[in-house]
């Protein structure tokens, strides 16, 4: 009998991150996707933490921390508070994959600012064209004990 | 048999594969000597069941056949042969070409007519017409003086469109002279036909974006017959069934209309702009998948279709006159509003099918959203002098396009049920409100795709209709 073995990693961090970027660098379902190609930063502004991920042909290539300036130095990024990040991030969890109220396309469209935010709206429009890339990134990280700052 | 032909005349690979299949270089050689193109050889050779005992059967009686032996005919050849009313004598001389006699077989069951075959043979025969057997071959097109030796290798997406411009074969002019349908980088030959294209001119279809658009399209393509968990569907509402085939009514009935609209544009645009014949071909192949999605939603949880669309947009996008304005209109214009129908869809999905439905479709309407942005940029900055062109023809289709709005009751209505949960007065009045959220996301997402395409202006211009969901500039102040 195997014992499943589960990452643990603290989220919002690197770590929590590269946890989900092993898990789908080694998943036949995300390339199944098809190539994928966008900068997305990640801002969680109520506690000033701000993350850059490259996602390059099948695989996510870069994670890294960085300041508010170059999160927004993307095609987009993702910004909610830490609220709604945990809330999805539980949600993922509990149920396997994001339910419908807690996917990235209906945040986006509850957010009377948008989730995915850009300064350019042919950039943008990478949420949409890479999007069942996206939400299966974040939906791979119910395989991980997450731990909330 | 002879040693005549030196082991180094036999091309590697050609060895490789005898020795691969434990065929003696011996065999290779009587081979080559009867006059059988390398590549043939190997092809056979490759072929599944070839032993070393049928290779040597197959060459000593082609040996015997050149020798002016008799020619037999296998049995099973022969009974094949009378069944398909093949005469002995042109199967005879097939043989003595070298055809193997379960080739032939296959080619007779297959339903290949004697005459189609005779056909074959006599240019084959001529060929090998020589004197001694040998081919008489022309050769002067490996002359051709076209860029050689080119070896791109794949990447981590594989070998794409986009990665074989290279050399002489990435110059994409801006103007293409020639009118027939030669491939850009090949050599063109006198007198062929004109193709009747008329689009010549890089500024009137280009887009930077076009190659990997292409690529992206083909990688994330899906179908509808089996990536949508169509089991998932539980009975609706009666309603909400009607408001849900309402939509999938009117997203086919445009879906169609986008197809041909496309469809009719693609043979007026020249070769040497490939890349963008072959994006929007796959964008063409879209329409028909949004067509077939959503008529198949329709017919498969108890409803059917609805009623028709007015029709006033949809039709004046067909008389367009030029590509640019098709485009501009159909695929950042009507593919916004597209978009905002996708996103309702998604939003009030009731069940994981209609919720893979709209997750696709949403990826494949912002693929066309690129190609338009991207055009109509490359399009304004090297035709300046037409921008105001371009603010006229947006006059003109946001007009339409709000007009088909206001007509269209029963798609405004099936939104509202959708929004609100239900056909009562009450949940259609907070679906109402609902909708008028979706119609101001809608009108900044427009404004925002146009300035992406460099037309940051027509915030100003913008039809009134639409201007009215736009944050004020006072606002927009304040929000920065």
């Amino acid at each position: 009998m195997t014992e499943a073995t589960t990452t643990k990693a603290t989220f919002p961090s690197v770590a929590w991150f590269e946890a989900v970027r092993e898990i789908v660098n080694n998943d036949a379902g995300y390339k199944h996707h098809g190539t994928c190609d966008a900068t997305v930063g990640i801002k969680i502004p109520d506690i000033q933490k701000y993350f850059k991920l490259t996602f390059e042909a099948f695989e996510v290539d870069e994670i890294k921390e960085c300041d508010e300036a170059e999160s927004e130095n993307t095609d987009f990024w993702l910004e909610q508070t830490y609220a709604k990040w945990k809330e999805m991030i539980e949600n993922i969890k509990a149920n396997g994959k994001a339910d419908l109220h807690h996917t990235l396309n209906t945040l986006d469209i509850e957010d009377p600012n948008d989730l995915a935010r850009s300064n350019d709206g042919y950039r943008r429009d990478a949420f949409y064209r890479f999007n069942q890339s996206f939400q299966h990134f974040f939906d791979v990280s119910e395989q991980i004990d997450t731990e909330f700052v | 048999m002879s040693d005549a032909t030196a082991p180094s005349e036999i091309p590697a690979d050609l060895a490789q594969v005898a020795e691969e299949k434990g065929i003696s270089l011996d065999i290779v050689r009587r081979a080559l000597a009867l006059g059988f193109p390398p590549d043939a050889v190997k092809q056979n050779l490759s072929m599944p069941g070839v032993t070393p005992e049928a290779a040597e059967a197959f060459i000593a009686e082609q040996e015997k056949i050149r020798a002016g032996g008799v020619i037999n005919i296998p049995p099973e050849l022969a009974e094949t042969a009378a069944a398909h009313k093949f005469p002995e004598a042109l199967i005879k001389r097939a043989l003595a070409l070298g055809a193997p006699p379960a080739m032939l077989i296959n080619q007779m069951q297959a339903g290949i007519t004697a005459e189609q075959a005779e056909g074959f043979i006599v240019q084959q025969e001529a060929l090998r017409g020589g004197a001694g057997g040998e081919v008489q071959l022309d050769l002067s097109w490996m002359k051709v003086p076209t860029e050689w030796g080119i070896r791109v290798k794949p990447g981590r997406k594989g070998l794409t469109v986009g990665m074989i411009n290279v050399g002489t074969y990435a110059d994409v002019p801006d103007y293409w002279p020639y009118h027939t349908e030669m491939p850009r980088g090949a050599y063109p030959i006198p007198g062929v036909p004109s193709m009747g294209y008329s689009i010549f001119e890089k500024a009137e279809l280009w887009s930077e974006n076009s190659a990997d658009l292409y690529e992206e399209a083909i990688q994330r393509r899906w179908r509808p017959s089996s990536d949508v968990p169509w089991l998932s569907m539980e009975d609706l509402d009666p309603d909400v069934e009607k408001a849900v085939c309402q939509l999938c009514t009117h997203i086919s009935e445009r879906s169609l209309v986008a197809g041909d609209i496309v469809g009719r544009w693609l043979p007026e645009m020249s070769y040497g702009y490939h890349e963008v014949k072959l994006y929007l071909s796959t964008a063409e192949f879209d329409a028909a998948r949004w067509f077939e999605v959503f008529r198949k939603r329709a017919l498969s949880n108890g409803g059917g279709l609805g009623v028709q669309s007015p029709g006033y947009f949809h039709r004046a996008m067909i008389d367009a006159r030029a590509w640019t304005e098709t485009s501009a209109v159909l695929h950042i214009l009507a593919n916004s509003q597209l978009k905002m129908l996708f996103d309702i869809g998604y939003y009030t999905s009731h069940n994981d099918a209609e919720r893979t439905i709209f997750s696709y479709c949403l990826q494949d309407v912002a693929r066309q959203r690129a190609y338009g942005s991207q055009h109509l940029r490359y399009f304004l900055t090297r035709k300046i002098e037409r921008r105001e062109e371009v603010h006229h023809y947006l006059n003109k289709y946001e007009a339409l396009l709000e007009y088909e709005w206001e007509c269209d009751i029963p798609l405004r209505e099936s939104l509202m049920i959708l929004l609100g949960g239900g056909a009562t007065p009450e949940l259609m009045r907070d679906g109402a409100l609902k909708l008028e959220y979706f119609r101001q996301r809608w009108a900044n997402d427009y404004i925002d795709q146009l300035s992406a395409a460099g037309l940051g202006e027509r915030r100003k211009k913008v039809h009134h209709s639409i201007k009215k969901y736009l944050p004020q500039p006072e606002e927009a102040v304040a929000a920065a």
